[in-house]
């Protein structure tokens, strides 16, 4: 007798299908092309070029110079530095304080703007 | 497992045979993965050697969060993105309306049961005839046999969406079944 299969049959038939789904073989054998690309390239080490090892004496000379050369002032010029800053903060917050929000609105619209650009970008992939 | 876990640490500290244990190992499954995309055997071949490529470049980068090979069909999926552009948006135009977990089969033998070779290779070839986006998420789940965690991992999507697509997926299927029946029912026992 003819008849149609209930949901669950189908449901087992389109599993076993899906399970017995050949893999299908690979024409040829690609691990002596891979290594020999490769050999070619240098290994994946973690490595430190000679740029790294200048910036990082050029960062420690000039830390070290700042250190010292604050150390080896005297303390009244650090009292008149200080009182110099307090002055020069006074003065900001009295005629530029419009600078705080207007910079913080330009640096927030900056990074939506990118936000924003990066989200289309990945929708548009 | 432990085997390749020290087949990776060995490549990651540059061993170039252990690296190739890992080509050979799993070359298979990810040329199969790139197969079923861009249904090309030159172009799938292409996509696992950049694949194991891409793969020894960033070794240094895997820090064994989640499986290596996993990391892989990563690697192999965003090759495929980048081969066809269409394919990262069917995906995510999938949605995520299916929020239950979907039926698995209780057969413990399928195959025992339903033996008519005619019906599997129907169902095959429709499944041969799927679109690439659902073809990578059944060839995820079923022969790479990745756990729907994984797939959501692997391809960067929503888990909602991995079972939403892998659902539809099914309900394809279901319709060629169903298809095929009406042309030539067959004996139920």
């Amino acid at each position: 007798m003819a008849g149609f299969l209930t949901p669950n049959e189908q449901e087992n038939i389109i599993e076993d299908a899906l399970r017995s789904y050949p893999l299908a073989n690979m024409p040829r054998d690609i691990s002596q092309t891979v290594m020999s690309r490769i050999g070619r390239e240098p290994g994946p080490r973690f490595q430190i070029t000679r740029m790294d090892y200048l910036l990082t004496i050029v960062l420690t000379l000039v830390l070290g110079a700042i250190i010292l050369g604050f150390q080896a002032l005297p303390p009244i010029a650090l009292l008149q530095m200080r009182i110099q800053g307090i002055l020069l903060w006074q003065s900001f917050l009295v005629n530029y304080r419009w600078l705080l929000p207007v910079t913080s609105i330009i640096l927030g619209t900056f990074l939506a703007g990118i936000a924003v650009h990066q989200l289309l970008r990945s929708q548009r992939r | 497992m432990d085997n390749e876990q020290a087949l990776i640490q060995r490549a990651q500290k540059g061993d170039h045979d252990a690296f190739a244990a890992l080509v050979s190992e799993h070359q298979g499954y990810v040329y199969n993965l790139a197969l079923r995309v861009v249904k090309d055997e030159n172009e799938a071949l292409d996509l696992t050697q950049e694949t194991f490529v891409r793969a020894w470049r960033s070794l240094p980068n895997f820090r064994g969060q989640s499986q290596f090979r996993t990391w892989l069909y990563r690697i192999t999926t965003n090759l495929c993105y980048n081969r066809l552009p269409d394919l990262r948006r069917s995906l995510n135009d999938l949605g995520d309306d299916v929020m239950g977990e979907i039926p698995e089969s209780n057969l413990e033998n399928p195959s025992q049961k339903f033996e008519s070779k005619e019906i599997k290779t129907n169902l095959h070839k429709a499944i041969d005839d799927l679109d690439a986006n659902y073809k990578l998420l059944i060839t995820l789940r079923y022969q790479n046999e990745l756990s729907y965690e994984e797939i959501a991992s692997t391809l960067n999507l929503p888990l909602g969406t991995v079972k939403t697509g892998l659902f539809r997926a099914k309900e394809k299927l279901r319709l060629a079944l169903a298809n095929y029946q009406l042309e030539e029912p067959w004996p139920v026992s």
